[in-house]
């Protein structure tokens, strides 16, 4: 596979204050690509510059070997792009509109168009500002779907969409992969993530702190585990043993939950020296491993960067 | 400040108390630093006293040989200027908050909604107040300096004339934008009154017995009062007049916004209605204005366009109408005067006809129109890219070079279909009233306004590629008013020849008498060019919706 989108150490700032700092990382043809991170972490500052909105300070960013700022017209022709917080003509309505953007792209396949209308049971007849969140965001991804785009740049693309649509919008981004086009989408919904995306970037405070694909993410996982004994156990039993991260003893020593982290080899065969009542072990989700970046202190994030 | 709706909203006006405020008063202040030099001698007493009187379309020439009566006189026109804060305050006061939403979370609290409307107009109208009194005391601090015979009563008066008559729009704006979704049109329909009263206060000093019109106007009320002229003194009831108007207007947007949906309209009634038209959920909807940004831009400038042209070609076949009539009362009032000779050919600069002199004089504020509304249309792209609908537009294979031209020839197209059709307005008036005029002169005076146009809508597209749409609004705004008063006041006040050369309006000079001057036009159009060009290489580099 070849990268179509390729971002070597971009940096912008917005005067004084940060936007993101040396962000490098690859999206290869053909992915999908979940971009992770809190509020104003600088996931739509990273797709603004690939979108030639912004003017990075160093850096460089392209998208099929095209640089994002000098070569943007050749570039927007191949994408379709979802703003996060899209404003349009509120006097226009949804049907004005699509057409209006499909006149400006030029080539827009309009029975196709009218599919995507029927597929998301969008009204075109109202005007933009009376349509609710979720329509309106309905016609803005329409019109990022429309032309069949070789790349997908989304922000946020599911915000306010109601679970119906959100599963149609999943058949999209699976059709689009399908189809051998490339998704990059940015979003904090983990398990829209874990569910469409194929590969993923985490970025904090405008670094980029992990990426990988999804289940090699899931793989560093630290999932816990219940046991519970028919008599108290000591805690020094579990302590020292590997991959062992955390223990907190319950019940007055009748159960313990353990914080793991690699095999639970040595804990199976240490819990095996006393009566077990029961063993549950939890996985991880997505959002766990998230939450875990995004801890206050800053040990996880060294901790990434060393993984990633 | 932030304790109640009221302070609150008194401290969101705090800058524009002061700004407003000061800059008014300087703007009351500026004619009385020129009238010593213009009474020097009995003769130049007399030919200023002539020359007032060739404006008395304008404003009642009273005592305009004094301090207070030349400034009273001068200002006359200037409140248009002055009423344009409180009508975009009145018409974003409540439905500026609907379209940012922050209505709703306002509304949340446990606060009836009468009492949040009641606390926020009542805080514009202190706003207003705090304003009067600032104009009104810098007033008085002119008199003093320059030997006006008025007092601080006078001062305070004269700010709280105006203050009130501004009171007056900024309801008026509050009620009109209960029927509007935005507030843009509320403003923009206040603006196109404001106008039309003050011709309609005109009317009487034109034509004959047709006072009965005029009084159907508030700025008649204003006018009536003239406290910086001691011998004419205020008139109080002409006052109570303007308070119970602003208090029955703001009474009844009140009253309408407590009944309606937040967010919503007041409908009309269904005779008022137009017809209902049901988009079609077909596509393509063959809309001709969906084809390019050009096409785009000019659907969007469509409505603004043709309310502008309404007003801007009924003010000029006005003063082509009211120029004739006039010039009889002028005649009886200054037969045998020498100072009548001397006047015309002031104003016409050489031995033009008596009709075009008098209107080279009137036709100088239709540039200042047609140059507020592209104005109003560099706040449009400024804010379309502040509020982030350009990020789509641009997203799609267009230029930033394209999507910026694009719209710039939408106004620079509605610019020169507003000089036509004020063109054909003025051979229209022309033709029915009588006046004769050269018509070539007409449509050099009425088509060279363009350049300006052009000139200032260059500008602002340059200058919004650094300043927020609130700086690039107020930057025009106050450029125009700078360029207006050098050609205005400069020449009494004998600045130097390089300092009215500043103005735009110094280049655009007489041609109603004279023609077009192709080198001035040419220059000017040449600024604009070079403005426009920055502006655009500016555009093409910049960070969008930062």
């Amino acid at each position: 596979m070849t990268a179509i989108i390729e971002v070597e150490n971009l940096t912008k700032s917005y005067g004084s204050k940060r936007g993101i700092a040396d962000v490098s990382f690859q999206v290869e043809e053909g992915e999908v690509f979940g971009f992770l991170g809190p509020n104003g972490a600088g996931k739509t500052t990273t797709i603004r510059l690939l979108m030639a909105l912004l003017r990075a300070d160093s850096g460089a960013a392209r998208i099929t070997g095209l640089d994002c700022w000098k070569q943007s017209l050749e570039i927007k022709r191949i994408v379709g792009y979802l703003p996060g917080e899209p404003a349009l003509d509120p006097n226009l309505t949804g049907g004005q509109i699509l057409e209006y953007f499909a006149n400006l792209r030029g080539g827009v396949d309009r029975t196709y168009l009218k599919q995507l209308i029927q597929r998301f049971d969008l009204d075109t007849s109202r005007k933009f500002r009376q349509y609710s969140t979720g329509n309106k965001r309905k016609v803005v991804l329409i019109q990022a779907f429309m032309h069949r785009p070789r790349l997908l740049i989304l922000d946020e693309p599911t915000s306010g969409l109601d679970p119906l649509n959100q599963q149609e919008f999943d058949h999209m981004v699976k059709e689009a992969r399908d189809e051998g086009r490339t998704v990059f989408l940015s979003s904090h919904v983990l398990s829209e993530v874990e569910k469409t995306c194929t590969k993923v970037g985490i970025i904090r405070n405008g670094s980029l702190v992990r990426i990988g694909d999804v289940a090699e993410v899931k793989a560093i996982k630290r999932y816990e585990i219940t046991i519970t004994f028919a008599n108290p156990v000591p805690a020094e039993t579990f302590k020292a043993l590997d991959g062992v991260a955390d223990v907190e003893m319950l019940d007055h020593g009748h159960a313990v939950r353990l914080a793991m982290q690699g095999s639970a080899d040595a804990v199976i065969k240490a819990a095996a020296n006393y009566p077990v009542v029961s063993l549950t072990s939890y996985e991880p989700s997505l959002e766990d491993i998230f939450l875990r970046y995004y801890e206050a202190d800053p040990a996880p994030a060294k901790e990434a960067q060393g993984v990633a | 400040m932030l304790r109640s709706i009221y302070l609150k909203t008194l401290r969101d006006y705090r800058v524009a108390i002061l700004g407003w405020g000061i800059g008014m008063g300087l703007v009351v202040i500026s004619p009385m630093a020129s009238v010593a030099a213009l009474v020097t001698t009995p003769q130049a007493r007399e030919q200023l006293v002539g020359l007032a009187a060739s404006f008395a379309w304008n404003a009642d020439p009273i005592a305009v040989d004094t301090i207070g009566g030349y400034a009273t006189f001068k200002i006359g026109f200037f409140v248009f200027l002055i009423a344009i804060w409180p009508l975009l305050a009145g018409s974003r006061m409540l439905r500026g908050e609907e379209e940012r939403g922050s209505m709703d979370v306002l509304l949340s609290l446990p606060r009836p909604r009468l009492n949040v409307a009641i606390e926020k107009l009542a805080a514009m109208w202190t706003a207003l107040l705090v304003m009067g009194v600032l104009i009104g005391l810098l007033a008085f601090a002119g008199g003093a300096k320059f030997g006006g015979n008025f007092g601080l009563g006078g001062g305070l008066l004269y700010g709280l004339n105006l203050a009130l008559i501004c009171a007056v729009f900024g309801s008026l704006a509050l009620l009109i934008s209960q029927f509007t979704q935005e507030r843009g049109p509320a403003a923009g329909a206040t603006a196109g009154l404001l106008l039309f009263f003050i011709v309609l206060d005109m009317v009487h000093r034109v034509v004959p017995n047709t006072e009965w019109i005029s009084r159907l106007s508030p700025i008649y009320y204003y006018n009536l009062s003239k406290p910086l002229i001691p011998t004419y003194g205020t008139n109080g009831g002409a006052m109570i007049v303007q308070l119970a108007l602003a208090a029955l207007l703001g009474g009844a947007a009140i009253w309408l916004f407590v009944r309606r949906d937040v967010g919503g309209t007041v409908p009309f009634p269904r005779w008022l209605r137009l017809p209902e038209r049901q988009a079609s959920r077909a596509l393509p909807v063959g809309d001709w204005s969906l084809g390019s940004v050009y096409a785009r831009s000019m659907g969007m400038i469509a409505m603004p366009t043709f309310w502008w042209t309404l007003v801007i070609a009924a003010f000029a076949a006005f003063l082509v109408y009211a120029v004739q009539l006039l010039e009889t009362k002028m005649s009886a009032l200054l037969s045998g005067s020498p100072a009548f000779t001397t006047l015309i050919k002031n104003l016409g600069g050489g031995d033009a006809s008596v009709n075009a002199g008098l209107l080279s004089a009137m036709f100088f504020f239709l540039p200042v129109l047609l140059m507020a509304f592209a104005v109003t249309q560099v706040n449009g792209w400024s804010g379309d890219e502040q509020d982030g609908r350009l990020e789509l537009v641009l997203a799609a294979p267009q230029s930033r070079i394209a999507v910026l031209l694009g719209r710039f020839a939408a106004l620079a197209t509605a610019t020169i279909a507003i000089a036509v059709v004020t063109l054909l307005a003025c051979f229209a008036s022309a033709a029915a009233s009588g006046v004769s005029l050269d018509a070539g002169n007409l449509a050099a005076a009425i088509l060279g306004m363009i350049p300006l146009g052009l000139l200032v809508a260059a500008i602002g597209y340059l200058a919004s590629g650094w300043l927020a749409t609130a700086a690039d609004t107020g930057l025009l705004s106050f450029l125009l008013a700078a360029w207006f008063f050098i050609s205005f006041i400069g020449p009494e006040l004998k600045l130097p020849d390089a300092t009215l050369r500043l103005s735009a309006f110094y280049y655009y000079g007489t041609p109603l008498l004279h023609g077009l001057q192709p080198a001035s036009v040419l220059g000017v159009l040449a600024v604009a060019a070079v403005a426009l060009v920055l502006g655009t290489m500016r555009f093409a580099r910049k960070d969008i919706g930062v």
